[in-house]
């Protein structure tokens, strides 16, 4: 018996299961009604109205509706929804012992200690039948499942069975009215009986205290205080004692059939529970409590559950373990249903019967251990004493015929559980705890000493997983030691990864995720019990409760999928469907909406083109996904979901997005985000945000200061207007002291009646008239005229030479992916460096970077990109050249097809080939490549993007061109044929072709990673050989949207970046570093460095370089910018831990001992020839592919960067071309680009 | 015109026609010509007849020449008769027509094949030959007469690569990958198979180390290949480009 739950109460004299919710309802002996949710284990509802004991109990099958009867005589029917008694029924004249509804009809049934039977009609709430028959306590009555018959127990010890069916008639017969209950006897005029007995069953010696019907056959089950449980057999005319089951040695007080076995359930004062087997008439199993008598049971109508109810509460459980037993392999499920092992294959959804079980054991198959090296299984059975379990061997039958498979012989032994360590050796725990190693005869090869241990999992070759008491261990057979152990209570399944990367161990309300080490990654708790559990291909944990689908991430985030009805065991979880098996062993697939949890993960593995993605497609919203984003630091995402203005307002100044915090603004228009926003706009150097702030808030003073300060004349005079208009004469007085206006100055000192002051000022700044008029206002009389001071010195603000209209140059501020990615659409995370940050630099890196690095790791992770998203690349709109070539076969008679018509054999002529077709229709250099005209191909790349020197391209062209022909085979031993691949071979028709391109930017953006690895090896210049590749290849590529062009461009910045970078790191190493001045210029190119735009793993390593040099050149100034930089970029801990140790001392005395040409807060563009910063505004050449930027004395020479291009300017003719578009993009945006700084 | 003198040949012109592919003029040289003897007009049949056959009139041929004819005639007509069923030779002609990119004229020699055995496995080839040429939607079709014969017989290289170019002209590289590998797995250096693993590697976005390897392979093993000439050529022509562009020594 497995108890599912418990509840501690007074003495629970009646059960009822909720058809179809986990509900219970259990009445008290105390007068209390209690309303349990079995699965949660939970109390609903407690409903207390009867004086006294309740013994009957019962819920309607549909309607919201349970009946009670109690010692108080009452019947009660009450509506659980809306938790209250509806009405209540009276008549009986003595304890009510039991109550049911009619499955059908609106019948109630009671049985009473007043003799009678009733019938009720909870419709119209009145008493429609009475029977008698019974001289003492009906102790139960129950009607019949199906057919018009009532059960009856009674203390005359007496079964009886009633006939109701002239009630039926009369009352449920159409236009039949039911009339109040006529006298006792319920005889109508005619004397014809609504209920007559038609059955009296006599056999007990005893009072009977139960009765029921089988739920099919034509039997009747009783239990009496004769200790005895009977079952009755009846027909039309007679009934019968078919058999006595004895055993219990107390009154009996319930007995019920099991509603899908051959079994009965009874219970008895005598403490116990007794299953019996309904054809064998004995004993199966007996359940016993120490002090509590049992008092009722029931049976769930579907599932396979009981309650009994005892002296001091209940108890609901199954008698046999549901959980079907199955192993997965690759596509493969293997599972136990009634006696079969049988295959599903996942992706045909074929489910065959493979081979029949040996028979002999009466409990079900408790566990499975799959071997598909040698396609054998171990499946271990579960005795109620455990010593007596075994477990069989069984190799399954290659061929078998699944309506009648093969029976093979398996090999049986004792054992508690066994499981494969490898492909030819299975582990056994045997029943004295200890480890056998046996092979595949089933010999025993070895036995091994293990730690106290109750139970054994698979834990992959060579390895297995113990569970004691309060932990589980991993343990190496072969080794006979144990590696790991972790402490988790009670684990009862182990789920492993498809790679075994990862272990997820399931107790009864808890689940671990550990790593391969059984190191403990996190822990979930539930509530509810967990049943069971599969890997998703992206490495999420899929588990179930008895009442949901969940996720958990190995970061430990956890939440719902979906409810559940009842019970799956999870078999495999495969995209959006979860394939499972039920508790009827049937498998099913439910579908499944990953979107949350693929978002989580994306978050927590840092692709946030993937977070991107599902943040414009997925239906992800509401509060929880903003507060978990704003909890765990993504408020640039958390900006994506939101709606409400308010909220977006803080998370943009959050994230600090001013633009998106001004449109909320606007859309809000409150005071307060104003003020914030112009604060955090300030803060920024966005001065026309805050113009606009501070006009809105009303804010005078501070927005003629803002004029000052930005050389804004024109704005001054008129915040002068204002003040003036607005009387406010301070405001006035100080915009015209800021404006230098000294006779404004002198009108507003007179105007407020300030004579001396408005004197002295005319006066000391030489406005002489002025000065006349306003002496001659004194009073000579009264007034004195104030000394002017000889020595005053002009008070005259310096006039701005430039005003400032334009926001101040603003430091690039390194941009979060969401702000980069949503402003250029693009995808900029294929192009990220899919590093760890943890990942160590190579050599090549030098012992600058590495005072304390570990040489050890490179990184472990190479994954390869998502290659989605780059899809059809046709050219389109080349039509415009249809009509100028024509095909030379036009000029050809039609009539030469046939070679002689007029008598001559003319050979036909050459055709065209799609080649030269691909080379009419394109003015694309990769078409003509393709179509191997290299000089026209040569022609465009020249014209096109400026090459020059074509060495370089040498390699790509002749790949190129090898890719544009396939060939096949005709007739023997001639030359082979060729075919023309074409990308728009659907409908191009026969002169349209255009070839197909075999480059993709996708796979150009896959081969960063390779450059990105040779980097943090320290693979320079290999390093830089490969991304001129990428680089050079660009031109090659066909893009056919904004987006492509966008990520074509990134990419030729990310090449261009780094090329620069790592030759000038190679250069760098190459100097001498004797001299203070051959240090400096170490250390300027270091500095430099920092500046090309990298990712972050290279980027800690760079300016952990720079911090080095700058540190010993005693920089300590720019030493502690490249420290806080380098802090930001959240570098490992121990790194993190050693910059601020450097920081700290760099605080100490913020001072650089050496002047360098290297100003980290003026924006430059770096020569990629001499190495030297070119700051803003000063003559740059740049190359039209790369944008690689060149002090003009370089101007002419070969890019330095591609190695194939001239620093010239270049006619520039356009042609229609997506390419060229983005070249003349890049060719003309000679200010766009600046190499970030982050600050 | 020419007297009846032993050195002259009376059926020049007729040979002479027939020789430098002239066939009609040969024919009407033929009917013009009085022949001096029954050998010469044997001759000068032989000559006519086969300038039909030349012409593929090979009805011309098959009614005149009787049973009763010189045995020489006979031969001819046995000739006829063997070239007007062969489709060897129409296969044949349709090969030089694709490798000339004469795709329409191959298409009505094709036709001509199969209203002669529409079923013979070399109609089928050459069907998926031209529909291979002609592309679009009878790349399928020809992806189908491949399969079907490699369910049939068995696959072999020639069927495989042949399914591995209707994939590649419909741009299914994955699938083409399948049987490439399986191309490649029954015979590692066939040129063809290489070839085809040249163009898809790149396609699919390998590694440009990988393509580098089948070419390498090519090399080692058919130096003589039409496709390396061509692609040793290619480079050569490469350089010769380039220096065009050099950049100036001044710059």
């Amino acid at each position: 018996m497995l108890t599912k739950f418990e509840t501690k109460s007074a003495r629970v004299k009646g059960l009822s299961f909720h058809p179809k919710r986990p509900w219970v309802l259990a009445s008290l002996h105390n007068g209390v009604i209690q309303l349990w949710d079995y699965r949660m284990c939970t109390l609903i509802d407690k409903f207390d109205e009867h004086d006294g004991p309740v013994r009957g109990i019962d819920f309607h099958k549909q309607q919201p509706l349970f009946v009670s009867g109690g010692d108080d005589y009452k019947i009660k029917v009450w509506n659980y929804k809306l938790r209250r008694c509806l009405f209540t029924l009276l008549g009986h004249l003595d304890y009510i012992r039991t109550t049911f509804f009619h499955h059908e009809y609106p019948w109630i049934l009671s049985a009473s200690d007043d003799q009678t039977i009733r019938i009720w009609n909870w419709q119209s709430r009145t008493c429609v039948c009475v029977l008698t028959g019974h001289n003492h306590y009906v102790m139960c009555a129950q009607f019949h499942p199906s057919e018009d018959l009532v059960v009856s127990a009674s203390l005359d010890q007496t079964v009886r069975v009633w006939d109701i069916s002239g009630l039926r008639k009369k009352n449920l017969s159409p236009g039949a009215v039911e009339t109040e209950v006529r006298g006792i006897s319920g005889v109508d005029l005619f004397g014809a009986s609504d209920a007559v007995v038609k059955h009296v069953l006599e056999g007990h010696d005893r009072g009977v205290n139960w009765a029921a019907f089988h739920p099919s056959m034509p039997l009747i089950v009783s239990g009496a205080d004769d200790r005895q449980v009977k079952i009755w057999r009846m027909n039309e005319s007679k009934a019968w004692e078919l058999d006595t089951c004895r055993g219990h040695y107390n009154n009996v007080s319930c007995a019920v059939f099991h509603p899908r076995q051959e079994l009965i359930l009874s219970n008895s004062e005598d403490k116990s529970i007794r299953v019996w087997d309904m054809s064998k008439r004995t004993g199966v199993q007996t359940f016993r409590r120490d002090h509590d008598r049992f008092w009722v049971l029931g049976a769930h109508p579907n599932l396979n559950l009981f309650a009994a109810g005892h002296d001091s509460g209940m108890i609901v459980f199954k008698l046999e373990r549901e959980r079907p037993a199955y192993a997965v392999h690759s596509n493969m499920l293997y599972y136990v249903k009634d006696r079969f092992l049988r295959q599903l294959d996942f992706n045909s959804s074929k489910d065959t019967a493979v081979m029949q079980l040996r028979s002999g054991s009466k409990f079900p198959v408790f566990s499975m251990s799959y071997n598909p090296a040698e396609n054998a299984v171990l499946l271990c059975t579960r005795a109620t004493n455990l010593e007596n379990s075994t477990y069989d061997l069984y190799s399954i039958p290659k061929e078998s015929d699944s309506q009648n498979p093969d029976a093979p012989e398996g090999k049986r032994s004792s054992g508690l559980t066994a499981v494969w360590v490898a492909r030819n050796r299975f582990a056994v725990l045997d029943r004295m705890h200890s480890l056998l190693i046996k092979n595949l005869k089933n010999e025993i090869v070895k036995k091994v000493q293990v730690p106290s241990c109750e139970e054994i999992f698979y834990a992959g070759t060579g390895s297995l997983l113990l569970r004691d008491a309060d932990g589980v261990t991993l343990f190496d057979v072969q080794q006979k030691r144990s590696l790991a152990t972790v402490k988790i209570a009670k684990v009862k399944y182990v789920v492993w990864s498809s790679d075994t990367s990862h272990v997820a161990l399931l107790a009864k309300h808890a689940i671990m995720i550990c790593n391969r080490k059984l190191e403990s990654l996190c822990n979930i708790h539930e509530n509810i019990r967990v049943k069971s559990g599969a890997w998703d291909e992206s490495g999420v944990f899929i588990y179930t409760t008895s009442n949901h689908i969940k996720y958990a991430l190995t970061s430990g985030d956890h939440g719902i999928i979906r409810t559940l009805d009842l019970p799956i065991y999870v078999t495999r979880v495969r995209g959006n469907s979860v394939y499972c098996l039920d508790r009827e062993c049937r498998p099913r697939v439910l579908t499944i909406d990953p979107t949350e949890y693929r978002f989580k993960l994306a978050l927590v593995n840092r692709k946030y083109d993937e977070v991107l993605h599902m943040v414009r497609n997925a239906k992800l919203v509401g509060q929880s996904i903003i507060a978990y984003l704003q909890k765990k630091g993504y408020p640039e995402v958390a900006l994506h979901f939101v709606k409400d203005e308010k909220t977006r307002f803080s998370l943009a100044l959050e994230c600090g997005n001013i633009e998106v915090a001004l449109d909320a603004a606007k859309a809000l228009d409150e005071r307060s985000c104003w003020e914030r926003l112009g604060e955090a706009a300030l803060l920024q150097g966005h001065h026309q945000v805050v113009e606009m702030c501070y006009q809105r808030t009303k804010n005078f003073d501070k927005l003629t200061f803002l004029y000052l300060i930005t050389g804004n004349l024109a704005k001054l005079r008129k915040m002068m207007k204002i003040a003036e208009i607005r009387k406010d004469m301070s405001g006035h007085y100080q915009a015209a002291l800021y404006l230098g206006d000294v006779s404004e100055r002198v009108r507003i000192l007179k105007n407020c009646g300030q004579k001396s002051l408005a004197y002295l000022t005319a006066a000391t700044h030489g406005l002489d008239d002025e000065a006349e008029t306003l002496k001659e206002n004194f009073d000579p009389e009264k007034e004195t005229v104030p000394e002017v001071d000889p020595n005053a010195q002009l008070l005259q603000p310096p006039p701005p030479i430039n005003p400032l209209d334009t926001n101040w140059p603003l430091l690039t501020v390194s941009k979060g992916f969401f702000e980069g990615a949503i402003a250029a659409k693009g995808k900029a995370g294929q192009m990220a460096a899919d590093l760890d940050m943890d990942a160590t630099g190579g050599e090549g890196w030098g012992d600058d970077a590495e005072l304390q690095l570990d040489e050890d790791g490179f990184m472990d992770a190479q994954e390869g990109l998502g290659e989605e998203g780059v899809g059809k690349e046709e050219g389109g709109g080349w039509e415009v050249e249809e009509d100028l070539d024509l095909p030379p076969e036009l000029d050809v008679p039609v009539g030469a097809g046939g070679g002689a018509e007029d008598g001559f054999f003319v050979p036909p002529t050459k055709g065209m080939s799609p080649t030269q077709m691909w080379c009419n229709n394109s003015q694309l250099p990769v078409d003509h490549i393709l179509a191997g005209s290299f000089e026209t191909a040569m022609r465009l790349l020249h014209d096109q993007v400026g090459v020059v020197n074509f060495g370089p391209y040498k390699s790509l062209f002749m790949q190129t061109l090898s890719r544009g022909r396939t060939c096949y085979l005709g007739l023997p031993s001639q030359p082979c044929l060729r075919s023309h691949p074409q990308r728009n071979w659907k409908d191009c028709g026969a002169k349209q072709g255009l070839p197909a391109v075999g480059l993709r930017l996708s796979d150009l953006i896959a081969r960063l990673q390779q450059c990105y690895q040779l980097t943090t090896a320290g693979r320079f210049e290999e390093a830089v050989e490969r991304f001129r590749a990428i680089l050079l290849s660009v031109p090659l590529l066909v893009v056919d949207n904004k987006q492509e062009i966008a990520e074509a461009q990134q990419l030729i910045t990310i090449c261009r970046e780094y090329i620069v970078g790592l030759t000038m790191e190679t250069e760098r190493k190459k100097l001498p570093k004797d001299t203070l001045d051959q240090q400096k210029r170490l250390c300027e190119m270091a500095a430099y460095f920092t500046h090309c735009n990298l990712q972050p793993v290279h980027m800690v390593l760079v300016l952990r370089t720079a911090l080095n040099l700058f540190f010993k050149l005693r920089n300590f100034k720019t030493a502690a910018g490249f420290a806080r930089r380098l802090l930001e970029l959240g570098p490992k801990p121990d790194v993190a831990q050693q910059t601020r140790k450097i920081l700290a001392a760099c605080e100490k005395t913020l001072t650089d001992a050496h002047q360098l040409n290297y100003d980290p807060h003026n924006p430059f563009d770096l020569c990629a020839a001499s190495f030297v910063p070119l700051y803003r505004g000063r003559p740059i050449e740049k190359c039209p592919l790369s944008g690689a930027c060149y002090c003009p004395p370089y101007k002419g020479q070969i890019c330095r960067v591609t190695q194939v291009h001239q620093d010239s300017h270049l006619p520039f003719k356009i042609i229609d071309s997506i390419l060229q578009l983005f070249c003349h993009k890049i060719y003309f945006s000679k200010m766009e680009k600046t190499p970030a700084v982050n600050i | 015109m020419a007297a009846q003198q032993g050195d002259v040949d009376e059926l020049f012109d007729v040979k002479n026609a027939y020789y430098i592919g002239s066939y009609q003029q040969c024919i009407n040289e033929a009917q013009k010509v009085k022949p001096s003897s029954p050998e010469k007009e044997t001759e000068r049949d032989m000559f006519l007849y086969r300038a039909y056959i030349a012409q593929r009139k090979y009805a011309v041929v098959l009614d005149d020449i009787k049973a009763n004819s010189s045995p020489e005639l006979q031969a001819v007509r046995m000739f006829a008769e063997y070239l007007s069923n062969d489709i060897k030779s129409m296969a044949m002609s349709i090969q030089v027509l694709l490798s000339l990119d004469r795709v329409d004229l191959a298409r009505k020699e094709l036709k001509k094949m199969q209203e002669q055995d529409e079923d013979a496995t070399l109609t089928q080839l050459a069907t998926a030959w031209v529909n291979i040429a002609v592309g679009g939607e009878k790349l399928q079709d020809a992806y189908y007469i491949f399969q079907e014969m490699s369910d049939k017989y068995s696959s072999t290289l020639l069927l495989l690569n042949g399914q591995a170019a209707c994939y590649m002209a419909q741009n299914k590289w994955e699938e083409a990958e399948g049987v490439l590998q399986e191309a490649l797995d029954k015979d590692s250096s066939h040129p063809e198979t290489l070839i085809n693993l040249i163009v898809l590697t790149q396609h699919l976005g390998k590694a440009p180390e990988v393509t580098n390897r089948y070419l390498s392979q090519l090399k080692d093993a058919h130096r003589a290949h039409p496709f390396l000439k061509d692609y040793l050529a290619k480079e050569n022509e490469f350089d010769r480009l380039a220096m065009q562009y050099a950049p100036s020594a001044t710059a």
